[in-house]
Formats: C-alpha cells, structure tokens, sequence
C-alpha cells in the first residue's frame, strides 16, 4: 500500500471527525469545565468550584420540582409509547388490504410530530374549548381542564410524545417481520393460540429491538423540549417543567450558563445512569440469535 | 419591486460618492404591523442611502435570549433594536455597543432633550437612542362597558364594582379586565406601589423597598379580582392554552373589556378588535388614599449600532434616516409608539400620522408620576420571582403571607447579583 493511498481514509473520515470534534466533544467537554464556573456568556467564566452542584443539590426547590417531574413524564411517556408502537406494529403485521398506505399513514406524525406547527396545533385542540373538549361534551362527559389542572397538563404532554409513535413503530415491524415464521406454525400445530404465541415466541424474539427501542426512547424522552414550551411554558405551577426547559431558562433567560451546564451534568448523569441500568438488566431479559440460555 | 429599490439604491450610491454601499443587518422584535412598517422603512432608506438591508425580526417571546447570544458570539446585527433594561447588561461599562457620539456627524441628535439621552447613554456612552418612553396603562373596551350600562371605571373600586355586573348583565364569558401571568404581577405592582408610595425595589439602593406586610396585601388583590368576577381565573387562562391577548378571540369580540398594556401596543391590541368596539387608553386607575399615582414608566426601546459593525456609518444613516428623516419616519410611522425624537413627532403630528388616541396616551404616560422603575423588574429573575409565586397562590397551593415571603427571598436573591 503506498503512502498516498495509505491515508486516503483519513480523508474520507475527515468531514466527520472534525464535525465531531468541533460540535460535540467540544461543547461536551467544554460544558463540563463551565458547570464549575459563573459565567454570564458576555464576561469570561469564573472558577467557582462546586457551588453550582452545591446549590443545585441543597437548596433548589425548582431543580426538585423539575427533576421530579421528568422522571414522572419518562416514566411513563416510555412504555405507553413503546406499547402503543408495539401494538400498532403486530396489527399492521398482518396481512391486510391497503397494508402500506396503513403502514406510511401511521408513520406521518412522527415526520409532523416534533414541529413547533404540531406543539401549536396541539394547543388549540386540548384548549378548554378546543376539539378535545367539544367531542367530550358532545358524547356526553364534562369537559376537561387539559393545560390548566396540573394533574393533566404533563399528561398532555405525554400524549404528544405517544403521538409521535411512527419511528418505534416502523422498528418493531421490522422486528416482527423477521421472526421465523416456522415458529408459529410449530407453536399453532401444538395449540397455543394467538396470545400465547405473541408472549412466548413474538415478544422474546423481539427483546433485542424492544432493548434497543427503550434506550432511544428513554433518552428522547429525557430531552423534550418543543412540546412544553410551546403548549404550556412549563406550567401550570411547573407540573410539566421539565429539566431541558430549566436548562433554557438558566441558560438563556438567566444567562447562568454554569449553572445550566450543571444541570446539564446532572441530566446527563441520570440518563447515563439508566442506560447502565438497563444494560445491567438486559443480560436477564434480552435474547439475542444463538443465544445458549434455555 | 425588490429589484427597482436595488437599482435605486446602487444609484443613489453611485450619486452620493462619499456614501460606501454596504450591506447591513437589522434586527427587532414586534408585532406584524411593525414588522410590515420596518420593512418598509428599511426599503425606503436603503435606496436613499444606498446600502441594503437584511432584516431579521421575531415576535418579542425568545428576542432576548436570541439578541443576548448573537452579541455574546459576535454575530448580532449592524443595527439593533434593544429594550431598554437590556442596556445595563449588553454593555454595563459603555463599550458592549458602539457609541452614537462619536456618529453625531451623521445622526442628528438634537432631535432628543438631554433626560433622553442620558436614559440611552451607560457610562457617558451614547449606546442607545430612544425610540419612544413608554409605560403601562388601563385600556378598556368602552363599548362593552357601555352595553353592561357602565362608564369606565376611575378607581379599583369601580373596577371591582363591575365585575359582578358584567356577569348578571352580559353573562359569565363576560370581564371587565383581564390579569394572567406577567399582567397579574404588574397589576400587583401598581397596586401596591399607589398604596405605599414606593418602587417595589428602590433604584437608589438596589433593595427591596416595600414590606412583608405591603406585598401580601399587594398578592392578595388579585384575589379580590377574582372573587368578584373581575378578570379570569388563573387556571382558566392556562386551560384556554396562555393565548396573548392580541390573539385572543375573547379580547377581539369584546368578552374581555380591559386590560393593562404598554401604550405603545396600540396597533397590536387594537388591530384585532372586530367591527363595533372602541377601546380606550384610560391612564391609571387611583384608590382611596394613595400616595402616589405609580405609573410604571420606562424608556421602551432603543436603537443601538453594533460594536462589531465594521459598516458604522452606514448603519448610523440608516438609524437616522428611521428616527429623523423625512422618508423613514413617515414610513415606520408609529408602530413603536409616539416617537421620542422631535423631528419626528412634528412630522407624524403635522402628517396626523399619530392617531388623537394615542397621541392622549402617551401624554398620560408622560404627565403621570410615580417612582422610578429598577432595570431588574424587567429582568426574568425577578419577574419568575413575582410570576411564580403569584402563580402558586392563585391556585390556592399557598396563601398571599408565603407567597410574599417566598417574593421576597427570591427578588433579594437575584438583587444579589447586581449589588
């Protein structure tokens, strides 16, 4: 191999490399050395230690509402929206007529979803005398205080995010289409039916994309951003103020870039956190092709 | 069009020999019927003056973390418009922003007094020229009032008064004002700034001027607003989805008949209205024994030129020609309020360009008294401070004693910064 040739892959890899650099390991790291400093963004940062983490930790009463708050919200945004694509998944597996148009039909609003036109949208359907609301009383039922009531803003929220299912979705069918189908004329010919076939042969099948599935949709979750800040700037009384949004806030509006980088710390320790955690477990629930385990 | 202005401009360029083509940016924030009047402006004063002008404008939500990051990088326009406040923080020692002295050979700066001057000025540095002074007034819907058989109330009394007349006489959809979010907190403010006679934080000392005692019973008239139908509950608004005030269907239709509002959102407010309403700019609402007036007054906005600009001059034309010339004035006309600069009040005035209502609330702004305002109250620390904690308490999760409390530790909080 001559020496021009040697190096040409450098070349090709280059573009990335130095994007990586320039706009992801740098700010990364950078954020990190910040989150020990005061820095205002129009005046050089400060050293000031661990007083962000100190602050953020002892006595931050808005860091508590907020972190608890985005626990709730990816607690149960995560399996909701992983069940539902799941489930639209195994009925768009069968063969139905028009199967494709279903198919691109219930992709459309994970392309829609994360727009801000969507997170408006949303707004007037959930208002208290938006579309939601007129159905509601038009069968019957009172009509629900969606943005207002904070036990229902962050579920609002929720529904936004289980909306946007498409991309899950379009995982898990691929999922479902490569399971061998001998297995489930096997399982029909010993009589299992539909339900049991689904829990003892669909589901371990799949594990690896569920696995795979619940990692990505637990970090998407971890920083939603759009949907609170457009429908309910975070209120009412904080009940959907996530921690992204805090972050903008002390970051942009407060202009304490230390201290959001802190909490950006933080957040990213969560999520690192369950992400080992999951990992941890999937050696219990995660079967993977040629696996040995019975 | 474009291309006729482009043409024109290269022109006039060519004619003018000493001017230097240049490209400028421009940046502001607003409603549509400013956006509309800049851009026009921008045109017209581009092609006298022979550059051209990008513009690049947003609603007000989101303008100032955008305009604060675009200075901290270096990458904010030639030409700003900035809110006042923001002055202290973009160039606290006079140097963040180009100063306009050293541009007086192209601006004429005899269209401003002194007191304006010095309100644009950090550090004997000329950073900001006034665009108009501006301050919060009541604006009531005159032919709403008039179909619940009442005159437009002078005091809070009259204020609450119609309220529960509002609900039996028009129905309950009906208010007589409205309060939600940052106008609930400055309700409180003026409220209790009349009772006690002072600026909620004192621009002297940099401190907390009134008491524990004064702000909890500032908190607790929003409640009384409430209780007797005055303005919508809190949770209401929040259900409705937060719809401003301009965009509200509510508002336009004569539901809502009251507001507290900068005056100069005059065409923002009232560009909505359907067919039949009238509104009026009505000043400030009095109570009995109050010691002062409080109008809540402030420099609205500046112009500042950008200290990275390498196109200074051609930037301090195009402020010029916006503030000052013929062309500029008449197409920006008043879609940032009366303006502060003389040559181009006497123009609009003589043109009758300002509309008699406007022209009335800006005098009521400027002949009212009331302590001066504290930069900070315009600052997102304090005002999440008031806000939050308002919040809290018109959803009955605290009462107006630890809501103020909680006031107090968090407006001293961020008064630490700037001490």
């Amino acid at each position: 191999m001559g020496g021009e040739s040697k190096y040409v892959g450098l070349w090709y890899v280059a573009p990335y490399v130095i994007g990586l650099v320039l706009f992801i390991a740098f700010p990364f790291l950078a954020s990190f050395y910040l989150s020990f400093t005061d820095y205002d963004l129009l005046s050089s940062p400060e050293w000031v230690g661990t007083k962000n983490y100190e602050k953020l930790f002892t006595r931050d009463r808005t860091f508590d509402k907020s972190l608890k708050v985005t626990l709730i919200y990816v607690f149960t945004t995560v399996p909701l929206k992983l069940a539902f694509a799941l489930f639209i998944a195994v009925v768009l597996n069968y063969r139905l007529k028009a199967i494709n148009l279903f198919r691109t039909a219930y992709y459309v609003p994970s392309i829609l979803g994360g727009s801000i036109a969507i997170a408006v949208l949303w707004r007037y359907i959930f208002a208290d005398t938006g579309l939601v609301n007129m159905a509601i009383t038009a069968l019957g039922g009172e009509p629900i205080n969606w943005f207002g009531d904070p036990e229902n803003a962050l579920f609002t929220i929720t529904l936004l995010r289980c909306w946007q299912f498409g991309s899950a979705m379009v995982i898990f069918l691929a999922a479902l289409q490569s399971v061998d189908k001998s297995l489930y004329e096997a399982a029909a010919i010993d009589g299992a039916g539909p339900w049991r076939i689904f829990r003892s042969i669909t589901l371990p099948l799949i594990t690896p994309v569920i696995f795979f599935n619940l990692i990505m949709q637990t970090v998407q979750a971890f920083q939603e951003f759009n949907g609170p800040y457009i429908i309910t700037e975070g209120g009412p009384l904080k009940s959907t103020y996530l921690l992204p949004l805090y972050i903008y806030d002390e970051a942009f509006k407060s202009f304490d870039m230390g201290y959001a980088s802190a909490i950006a710390w933080v957040l990213f320790a969560i999520i690192m956190v369950l992400t080992l955690i999951a990992f941890w477990s999937s050696k219990k629930w995660v079967y993977y092709a040629g696996d040995k385990r019975s | 069009m474009k291309k006729t202005v482009l043409t024109a401009a290269l022109a006039a360029s060519t004619i003018a020999g000493a001017a230097q083509a240049a490209e400028l940016r421009m940046s502001w924030w607003g409603g549509n019927s400013r956006h509309e009047a800049t851009q026009a402006a921008l045109e017209v004063c581009g092609a006298k003056h022979g550059h051209v002008i990008k513009p690049e404008f947003t609603g007000w939500s989101g303008h100032y973390e955008k305009l604060t990051t675009q200075i901290a990088g270096g990458t904010e326009a030639d030409i700003m418009q900035v809110n006042w406040p923001w002055l202290s923080i973009y160039s606290a020692d006079g140097t963040g922003l180009a100063d306009l002295n050293t541009l007086s050979d192209i601006i004429d700066l005899s269209s401003w007094d002194a007191d304006q001057i010095e309100a644009g000025s950090m550090v004997g540095k000329l950073n900001g020229l006034p665009i108009s002074t501006t301050g919060r007034l009541f604006v009531f819907n005159k032919s709403t009032y008039a179909k619940a058989g009442l005159e437009v109330p002078n005091t809070w009394d009259e204020l609450v008064a119609a309220g529960p007349v509002f609900r039996e006489k028009l129905g309950e959809d009906y208010y007589p004002f409205e309060a939600a979010k940052l106008d609930a907190a400055l309700v409180m403010v003026i409220y209790g700034t009349q009772k006690t006679g002072k600026a909620l934080i004192d621009p002297e000392t940099n401190e907390l001027a009134w008491t524990k005692e004064e702000l909890t019973d500032a908190v607790s008239f929003y409640k009384t607003l409430v209780d007797n139908h005055v303005i919508i509950p809190w949770p209401d608004v929040a259900a409705a989805g937060n719809i401003k005030l301009h965009e509200n269907p509510n508002w336009a239709s004569g539901k809502i008949a009251g507001t507290y509002q900068w005056d100069s959102t005059y065409f923002k407010i009232t560009g909505p209205l359907e067919e039949g309403q009238e509104v009026v700019y009505h000043g400030l609402l009095s109570q009995d024994g109050q010691k002062t007036p409080g109008i809540y007054r402030k420099a609205s906005m500046v112009f500042s030129i950008s200290e990275n600009s390498p196109h200074k001059e051609a930037a301090a034309q195009i402020v010029n020609c916006l503030l000052n010339e013929e062309e500029g004035v008449a197409a920006l006309g008043s879609t940032r309020g009366v303006p502060a600069s003389k040559a181009a009040r006497e123009q609009l005035l003589a043109a009758d360009a300002i509309k008699a209502v406007q022209i009335e609330a800006q005098a009521k702004v400027i002949s009212a008294e009331g302590p001066a305002i504290h930069p900070m109250m315009e600052f997102p620390t304090v005002r999440s401070a008031l806000e939050d904690n308002l919040e809290l308490f018109a959803y009955g999760e605290i009462d107006a004693e630890t809501a103020a409390d909680d006031m107090i530790y968090a407006i001293n909080e961020a008064l630490e910064d700037v001490k």
